[in-house]
């Protein structure tokens, strides 16, 4: 009976950890039936490397190149913008902040990576934008507004991986620093922070993986014209703005390239990871 | 030493950035004074709807946004936003602004030019004297069942038509015939443009008053999803803001026009300029006018 149970309790466990390997399946095989016939109708370097997105025209054209570029580059902008901010919050959080004010800085971290992004992107609407549009100029939706707004969604990613990174060093590594005389800065940033390296670089990819990912809060600010980015004050769309703005009232080849969209970004988010995984296992290995 | 070297970095950087903040702060409230000012020479700020849009499509056809082979030549520098609603927050919120909405979503937050000397109203639509206008479709991609047929034959009705009048949309058939209930039963799904959705929403509800045992299911992806809905037949019935393309039309049973919605051209309520011809309009659309002087003369 006991070994019965047992055996059940076995495939329970085998099928829930099943699932997710099956929906990855199940989203890789859609994405890419429904994407790649398209990309191979049309011409892969037509979509790698085309200029010009008319979907709608009598001959379409679907050239993805200026979506690639400004995903890639608001995504180097906020990761810019952003990651010293989060890495310098992690030391400060880890070894700087007083305890009073550490119980309202962990918490406000917390809460800012569970707020909605469509929330960010109302408040860059509402904020960001007259700001750019008033004090530096341009319309207001931009590459730049765009950035600004990644790289203050990408902080708390970059700050609570940091900082507990920061925190799994071993302490006998401050104080035999500290004992061989160096002052409590230098042993942070000489041997506290390059034996976090690995999971503070971590911390970084996740939070450009979250960048390139994130959909809702740019569509709002970025202007979205399909053009090659051409300064910081002009607008830019991103893939992932691409395939929402287009996906309620595309049909037949329309369709099907925004799907290609997402393949492509699909890719991305493939190497980001793998990046990932690389710097993950280094720092295993070391 | 470099502790001593990295702490002054650290203060010295941390008062540039206090003072910059500072410096942005104040020229920011300068702006926002400078933003109510309408300068004339100032590039105009294009504002558009999405590739594939019904509006965008419907504009660009009337206000002759195109080129010889009637290719959509809306400039490329143009903002794009993906709802009505976002184009009028952006129009709203940047006095050198342009856009165009749905004239029954038109409120006051946005000012409506007028067209060739027409004010856009619904009688100026349904008179013909403002162009700028499109038809709400509905398709069907295979036999209707008879609930289906039946709602179907209530949107040309005289009670719908008065819905649509109702709503601030222009009725295709004023001399309508009066529906009559004939007692069917069963469930309607209705899938369709966002623009159409709030008149098939206020059909559904006068419909199913009159036929207690019929369930309207409505739905609002877009137009182009609703067609793909009909055509596929995970819904009865398709609504679409824009006119059925060719490729389109030859899966689709039928279709027809169920009411006529003007398009507003929308500036800023600060915009001192209050009428365009249909010319300026569809060229500052593409991208020939930039600034509001070339208009306002």
């Amino acid at each position: 009976m006991a070994e019965r149970k047992e055996r059940v309790m076995n495939g329970v466990f085998f099928i829930s950890a099943l699932m997710s390997i099956v929906s990855l399946v199940l989203i890789t095989v859609f994405m890419f039936t429904n994407g790649v016939p398209v990309m191979m109708k049309y011409g892969l370097d037509e979509f790698l490397f085309g200029t010009q997105w008319r979907p709608t025209a009598t001959e379409p054209q679907f050239g993805l190149l200026p979506m690639i570029m400004g995903s890639v580059y608001v995504t180097i902008g906020a990761a810019v913008l952003g990651v010293p901010i989060g890495v310098l919050t992690a030391i400060f959080m880890a070894e700087y902040c007083p305890k009073w004010l550490y119980k309202i800085l962990k918490p406000a971290v917390s809460l800012m990576a569970s707020i909605p992004s469509i929330v960010y992107g109302f408040f860059a609407l509402q904020f960001l934008v007259p700001l750019v549009r008033d004090s530096i100029g341009g319309n207001g939706y931009s590459i730049l507004t765009a950035m600004i707004l990644l790289a203050v969604m990408i902080l708390p990613t970059v700050i609570e991986l940091s900082e507990s990174a920061l925190r799994a060093v071993p302490r006998t590594y401050y104080n035999g620093s500290v004992a061989l005389g160096a002052t409590h800065e230098r042993a942070l940033f000489k041997v506290m922070l390059p034996a976090a390296s690995s999971g503070v670089l971590s911390s970084i990819v996740l939070g450009i993986g979250r960048a390139i990912g994130e959909t809702m809060a740019v569509v709002l600010v970025a202007g979205n014209q399909p053009l090659m980015p051409d300064g910081f004050l002009k607008g830019v769309r991103t893939l992932t703005t691409n395939i929402v703005l287009e996906m309620s009232y595309a049909s037949g080849d329309h369709r099907s390239a925004l799907i290609a969209t997402g393949v492509i970004l699909f890719v991305f988010i493939l190497l980001i990871n793998s990046v990932f995984l690389v710097i993950k296992n280094k720092g295993a290995t070391k | 030493m470099t502790f001593g070297k990295t702490a002054r970095i650290f203060s010295t950087l941390s008062i540039t950035l206090l003072l910059a903040a500072c410096g942005a702060d104040e020229t920011t409230e300068e702006g926002a004074e400078g933003s109510s000012d309408f300068d004339a020479a100032a590039d105009i700020h294009v504002i558009t709807r999405e590739d594939g849009s019904g509006t965008r499509g419907a504009f660009v056809e009337v206000a002759d946004v195109m080129d010889e082979n009637e290719e959509d030549m809306t400039t490329p520098a143009a903002t794009v936003q993906n709802s009505t609603s976002g184009v009028m927050q952006a129009v709203a919120g940047d006095i050198h602004s342009i856009g165009y909405i749905s004239l029954g979503s038109l409120d006051d937050s946005v000012k409506a030019l007028s067209i060739d000397d027409t004010e856009p109203t619904p009688d100026a639509v349904a008179s013909g004297e403002y162009g700028v206008a499109r038809n709400f479709n509905v398709v069907y991609g295979s036999e209707l069942s008879e609930e289906a047929q039946d709602f179907y034959n209530f949107f040309t009705s005289q009670q719908a038509q008065e819905l649509v009048s109702e709503e601030g949309y222009v009725p295709v058939d004023s001399e309508a015939e009066e529906y009559t209930s004939q007692g069917t039963s069963g469930d309607v799904t209705v899938v369709g443009s966002t623009s159409v959705e709030p008149l098939m929403q206020r059909f559904a509800e006068a419909y199913m008053e009159l036929n207690p045992d019929v369930t309207i299911d409505i739905t609002a992806p877009g137009s182009g999803a609703g067609i793909t809905a009909a055509i596929d037949g995970s819904a009865d019935i398709g609504m679409a803001s824009r006119e059925v393309d060719e490729e389109e039309a030859s899966q689709l049973e039928g279709s027809d026009a169920i009411a006529v919605d003007g398009i507003a051209v929308i500036t800023h309520n600060d915009n001192p300029v209050n009428e365009m011809s249909l010319e300026d309009v569809s060229s500052i659309y593409m991208g020939d006018v930039t600034t509001w002087e070339e208009v306002s003369e």
